[in-house]
């Protein structure tokens, strides 16, 4: 069959980035098959294909929801599939998506700027403090912030509402980690530690003025607790059928879900590390 | 809008049209179908999050969040048009800065944050600048369509229009595409009507006396 890997050039700048998807080529052109890398320039090629793969990052204003929305009216097996795209890119939807569900997850409020006393006393009763606050588009902890106070939590909530419709305010919930459960097809396919940084309190985080990733720590998938993977299909469940990677804090014993994200970081020597054989059941998935 | 609805609600933007306005509907549950009445219904605005709260809950929604992208995003637009059968001309996808191009052209940003992005170019030497804008640097692709008549905006509202040349036309893409109002950029030649774009009306573009009766109808029809 005919795959192509939807990419950007900046998908090939970092090394292990690089090495993860010569992985997928080789690994499927040793399963049979063949594997194109595709940029935005060749979407109108995507019809000729059985198969797309996006690596390139996913948002609804993205070339790469084109790509998918495009392949899906094709007929071809897309991961990520347009739907996935819509609702994991977007935080609003998915503090939406977890209430309906009963998804277990840090008490959240959306916030549209309504600063009148009642509301900022029923946000800070809610959530507590400190408090985050997140853009619904937010991605790689990029637009999150968080407030000690209510002097910081308005300075910071009308700075980001300059661009955003509605922010997302979350409860802070302290760990030294997040879970991230790779699934596939409602399966868990990879399980890692996303550790916060020295000095930090997210996986990306400004330290002394610089951003600082904290270290991957990869697990064989089959030690995952029976609590935190039948959570994780649950929620996988309640998106689609696709890839994803959630981030999930354990506290007391407890998951609580942070995110579900479609297009997770696949990267040589992270979350390929333990379980080697991530490259080969996605194209499987992508074949089948 | 089509099929037997049992209950719907309608959320409007406009205080005395609809049973909830869209700040009191999102931060509620969703149980009965939804009619989503906004002049914009683009990714990240109001409109669009009353259309997806509302998938979240399982309900159906007009429009919903596959039939907005669709209509707003200019390449998936003409390839749904194309295979429903409304005219369109030859597009491209310019997405990088040394394409070759002809003009004349009307050129619209891809990318769902642009509003009012139409740009007629007449010469050839005036392109690759108002690519290189347009793309955000080639971040964005550009959608190029050959000017081949005169380009007329419409503004659609529920197959409505106040623009009786293209009204068979106007009524058409509603039927397909389930957008209750927005803007339509199309060059009108011999042939008839071409479309080349879809993008939110400006809200004082809106007649919403037609929007006003076909809520009613649609109301009465329930």
């Amino acid at each position: 069959m005919k795959i192509a890997c939807f990419v950007e050039a900046y998908n090939f700048i970092i090394k292990s980035e690089r090495i993860a998807l010569m992985k997928f080529k080789s690994t499927a052109e040793s399963m049979g098959h063949e594997f194109e890398f595709i940029y935005k320039n060749d979407i109108s090629k995507i019809p000729e294909y059985d198969a797309l793969f996006i690596r390139a990052t996913t948002d609804p204003s993205s070339s790469a929801y084109i790509a998918s929305r495009l392949a899906e009216q094709s007929g071809l097996k897309v991961i990520d599939d347009p739907h996935s795209i819509r609702t994991c890119s977007n935080k609003a939807i998915l503090h939406d998506l977890f209430h309906k569900n009963n998804i277990p997850s840090p008490e959240s409020i959306l916030f549209h700027g309504d600063y009148s006393r009642e509301t900022l006393d029923t946000i800070f009763t809610t959530l507590g403090l400190p408090i985050i606050i997140k853009t619904p588009y937010t991605r790689f902890s990029s637009h999150v912030e968080k407030a000690s106070n209510e002097k910081q939590f308005i300075e910071i909530s009308k700075h980001l509402l300059r661009k955003a419709k509605v922010l997302v305010l979350q409860e802070y919930v302290q760990s030294d980690f997040d879970w991230r459960v790779g699934i596939l097809r409602n399966e868990v396919l990879y399980l890692c530690k996303y550790c916060i940084p020295d000095g930090g309190w997210k996986v990306r985080s400004k330290i002394n003025g610089k951003n600082v990733w904290g270290d991957t720590i990869a697990l064989s998938r089959d030690s995952i607790s029976p609590g935190l993977k039948e959570l994780s299909i649950t929620l996988s469940k309640c998106v689609g059928n696709g890839l994803y990677g959630l981030d999930v804090k354990e506290i007391n014993d407890e998951y609580k879900v942070i995110e579900i994200n479609d297009n997770p970081s696949i990267y040589d020597g992270y979350e390929d590390t333990v379980d080697g054989d991530i490259y080969e059941k996605i194209v499987n998935a992508l074949v089948s | 809008m089509s099929g037997l609805i049992s209950k719907m609600i309608i959320v409007s933007e406009d205080e005395d049209e609809g049973d909830s306005n869209p700040f009191l509907f999102l931060g509620q549950p969703v149980h009965d179908s939804v009619l989503n009445i906004n002049h914009d219904y683009r990714y990240l605005r109001m409109g669009y999050y009353v259309s997806a709260h509302a998938e979240t809950f399982g309900v159906d929604v007009t429009p919903n969040c596959t039939e907005i992208m669709d209509a707003y995003r200019n390449p998936l637009l003409i390839e749904k048009a194309k295979r429903h059968g409304l005219r369109t001309n030859n597009y491209r996808l310019i997405t990088s800065l040394g394409s070759e191009i002809d003009a004349p052209a009307v050129l619209f940003a891809v990318n769902p944050f642009t509003n009012n992005s139409m740009k007629v170019v007449d010469s050839g030497s005036k392109l690759p600048g108002m690519i290189k804008r347009m793309s955000m640097g080639a971040r964005f692709p550009v959608s190029l369509h050959p000017l081949t008549g005169e380009v007329v905006e419409i503004i659609q509202m529920f197959g409505e229009s106040t623009n009786e040349e293209t009204s068979e036309f106007t009524k058409k893409f509603y039927d397909v595409f389930n957008i209750p109002i927005c803007k339509l950029i199309v060059q009108i030649d011999d042939g008839g009507v071409v479309l080349n774009h879809c993008e939110p009306a400006l809200k004082k573009e809106v007649k919403w006396d037609i929007v006003h009766d076909k809520v009613r109808q649609i109301k009465q029809g329930v």
